[in-house]
């Protein structure tokens, strides 16, 4: 393998563990304040991505149209999964939300079928080639991809660290009950939460939809690998999702002309089992987590 | 900061994840006084391009066997599920053909993956089961020699790419090839008719379903400079595979299966990108008076033309060829007699016929009939499968134009 090569293969990764980087902040964000994993972030994405190519094509193509009808889908289904379902198991074990999610999981995607069918679609966007540099090929709509993930990434720590919410919601997921005896509304605090949570899924979801192609099933075949990004960077570490997303991204890629394109998703695999044996709490389990 | 979930509960959750799928055993099926049928075809799901049709040309023939008085004294009774292109579903709906309509066939199949998870049920059964599904795997599994397949195996599909490569003077293909049965029988079946050929494939990727990009595949195959890619593909991973070719910039060309390459591609990608892609895909019998026949029932029955839906054709000769062998093997027959039929009335050395009504008059004089269908000549080999004709269909600004007709 030469630079050029490992170049591209470096680019692909991280492109690629950007994109997982989204549902698996979801995931912890949930994880770390809702306490629970949950299954329905997949789904989230599928529903944002097919409301956002129903926008656009309402829209007459603008991608602006595609962008907002993703996001208000996203945040509707995920700010209405917790109003109508999640608050309700608030307080019991984390297994009975958990069971639940996969059960809006499966009755998101089920209405989504009914009425859109098994078809898959894909977003209006232009074709470009890509940038070569000397062999080192550089696509735009994957810098748009990358850009988009990083400032979205970059808004939620600003919005965990810089304001009053954020602190709130850091005080909630370190002690529950202290927070509330604080004074902490914990009720607005996890409707922002799940509101951010549609947000991220319905980014990575239209993201998935530009780069691939938008089917029923994409949000939950993602959901593994989200949690794995996840798992590798310490749950509930939102820079752990970020990292760890784009570690297994770019080790998968990497391990191509070792291994070849069949077994780069298990090489991912030996990674999380490698990070859980050597250090079980996740890259940053315990350091810099969201509490 | 104590983490919020123990490990117990996380290896809880991933065993509940696991848990959600799981299947019953099977029971058995006995004959009734009609000639019960069941139809599995994907109405939903993503074969439903082709799953109303495929019912519908299994309608007409069951009509039309009917209007003729029966097949072996008898009726056909037919009963339809929907397979949903979906394994469990089909098991479900399998299950139900099965066990409560007592169905002594079940025809229609159309995916690999349901093909194999129907045939246990069938093959535990005692029934006949008839799919248009590529799997060269089905042909081993079915030890009984219960199941008849009615479309090209994905092998011979990888014989036609090497013809036509062959043909348009293609020196270096590589192959790139879906991790399932379906997707590596057509790249092994290219490259060992490309090898026995004397030809040399320069690069082999297979890669694994659901991945957000294939530029990593890609770059792989592209690195060893093929002057046509052979694929064993889907419409999803086609599309993106294809847009990421587009984009890098490179000048290669494809031979993919009817089934990845077709309008909806084109639909997909805009016809810049799809434009001089090779589509090759089994053609019916179309100068055979079965077809035209068949061609005139399916227009009135569905208002398009037959041309659009292989598969449809292939269902109906389902019908015929088991009513044929119904007929053959006399009033009365149990399933394993009816099935021991099916070479006899298709294969050659009969008189060649085109209809049911055609074929049970030739029957009731004793004579050997040999069934020329609208799908093709069906001629069932050791396995059960048959070898139809492929077209050859050039993508020309944004039309799948037909450019030649190929025999393996």
């Amino acid at each position: 393998m030469n630079l050029v090569d490992f170049a591209n293969l470096l680019i692909n990764g991280t492109v690629e563990g950007l994109l997982i980087a989204l549902p698996a902040l979801a995931l912890t964000l949930v994880m770390g304040v809702a306490r629970f994993p949950n299954a329905a972030t997949g789904d989230f994405m599928t529903i944002a991505a097919y409301a956002g190519i129903g926008a656009q094509s309402l829209g007459s193509g603008a991608f602006a149209a595609a962008a907002s009808g993703s996001l208000g889908a996203g945040i509707a289904v995920s700010v209405l999964s917790y109003l109508l379902v999640f608050r309700a198991l608030r307080g019991r074990p984390p297994v009975a939300s958990l069971v639940a999610s996969i059960g809006i999981a499966f009755f998101t995607r089920s209405m989504l079928t009914l009425f859109t069918g098994h078809d898959q679609r894909t977003y209006a966007v232009p074709l470009v080639r890509a940038w070569n540099f000397d062999g080192v090929r550089l696509l735009p709509t994957d810098l748009v991809i990358a850009a988009v993930a990083l400032v979205a990434m970059a808004l939620l720590f600003a919005l965990l660290h810089l304001t009053p919410i954020g602190r709130q919601m850091r005080a909630i997921a370190d002690n529950p009950d202290l927070a509330r005896a604080c004074g902490i509304r914990s009720s607005r605090v996890l409707v922002t939460l799940w509101a951010v949570v549609g947000v991220l899924c319905a980014l990575g979801g239209t993201m998935f939809g530009v780069k691939a192609v938008v089917s029923p099933d994409m949000g939950w075949e993602l959901l593994i690998p989200a949690f794995a990004a996840m798992i590798v960077g310490g749950i509930g570490s939102p820079i752990g999702a970020v990292v760890g997303g784009v570690l297994l991204g770019v080790a998968s890629e990497l391990s191509v002309p070792l291994v070849g394109p069949s077994y780069k998703i298990a090489v991912a695999f030996v990674l999380l089992l490698l990070v859980l044996l050597l250090r079980p709490r996740g890259l940053f389990g315990q350091t810099a987590s969201v509490r | 900061m104590s983490a919020p979930f123990s490990r117990r509960d996380v290896m809880l959750a991933g065993a509940s994840l696991l848990a959600v799928g799981a299947f019953a055993r099977v029971a058995y099926a006995q004959a009734g006084g009609l000639f019960r049928i069941g139809s599995l075809c994907p109405v939903s799901g993503a074969g439903s391009p082709y799953g109303s049709g495929m019912q519908k040309a299994i309608e007409i023939a069951v009509a039309e066997v009917n209007a003729a008085g029966g097949a072996g004294g008898s009726k056909i009774e037919l009963f339809s599920e929907d397979s949903q292109t979906k394994p469990d579903a089909a098991v479900l709906a399998a299950k139900k053909l099965i066990e409560v309509n007592k169905v002594q066939a079940v025809v229609g199949t159309w995916s690999s993956g349901v093909t194999l998870a129907v045939m246990p049920l069938t093959d535990a059964a005692g029934l006949i089961e008839m799919n248009t599904s590529g799997a060269p795997a089905i042909s081993t599994i079915d030890k009984k020699d219960l199941v008849w397949r009615f479309q090209a195996t994905n092998d011979r599909f990888g014989q036609a790419f090497a013809v036509i490569a062959e043909k348009r003077g293609f020196k270096r293909p590589a192959t790139m090839a879906f991790n399932n049965a379906s997707g590596i029988g057509n790249a092994e079946g290219f490259k060992k008719a490309w090898e026995s050929k004397g030809g040399k494939i320069v690069a082999s990727v297979v890669y694994e379903p659901n991945r957000p990009s294939y530029r990593t595949e890609l770059q792989q195959v592209l690195a060893a400079k093929p002057d046509v890619i052979v694929t064993g593909s889907y419409l999803p991973d086609s599309t993106i595979i294809l847009r990421e070719w587009y984009q890098s910039g490179e000048q290669t060309k494809w031979i993919m299966p009817g089934w990845a390459a077709n309008p909806d591609l084109v639909k997909a990608l805009g016809n810049e990108v799809v434009e001089g892609l090779i589509s090759v895909d089994s053609v019916s019998n179309e100068s055979a008076a079965s077809y035209k026949h068949y061609e005139a029932a399916y227009q009135a029955a569905m208002g398009k033309g037959a041309a659009s839906n292989v598969y449809a054709a292939m269902c109906y000769d389902m019908i015929v060829c088991l009513a044929l062998a119904k007929e053959a093997a006399g009033p009365g027959a149990n399933v394993e007699k009816i099935n021991a039929k099916i070479r006899e009335v298709a294969n050659p050395d009969g008189t060649k016929v085109f209809s049911f009504a055609e074929g049970k008059k030739l029957l009731g004089e004793k004579k050997k009939i040999n069934y020329e269908g609208a799908s093709g000549k069906l001629d069932f080999d050791s396995f059960g499968d048959v070898t139809p004709d492929f077209g050859v269909y050039v993508i020309e600004k944004g039309q799948l134009v037909r450019r030649d007709v190929v025999s393996i």
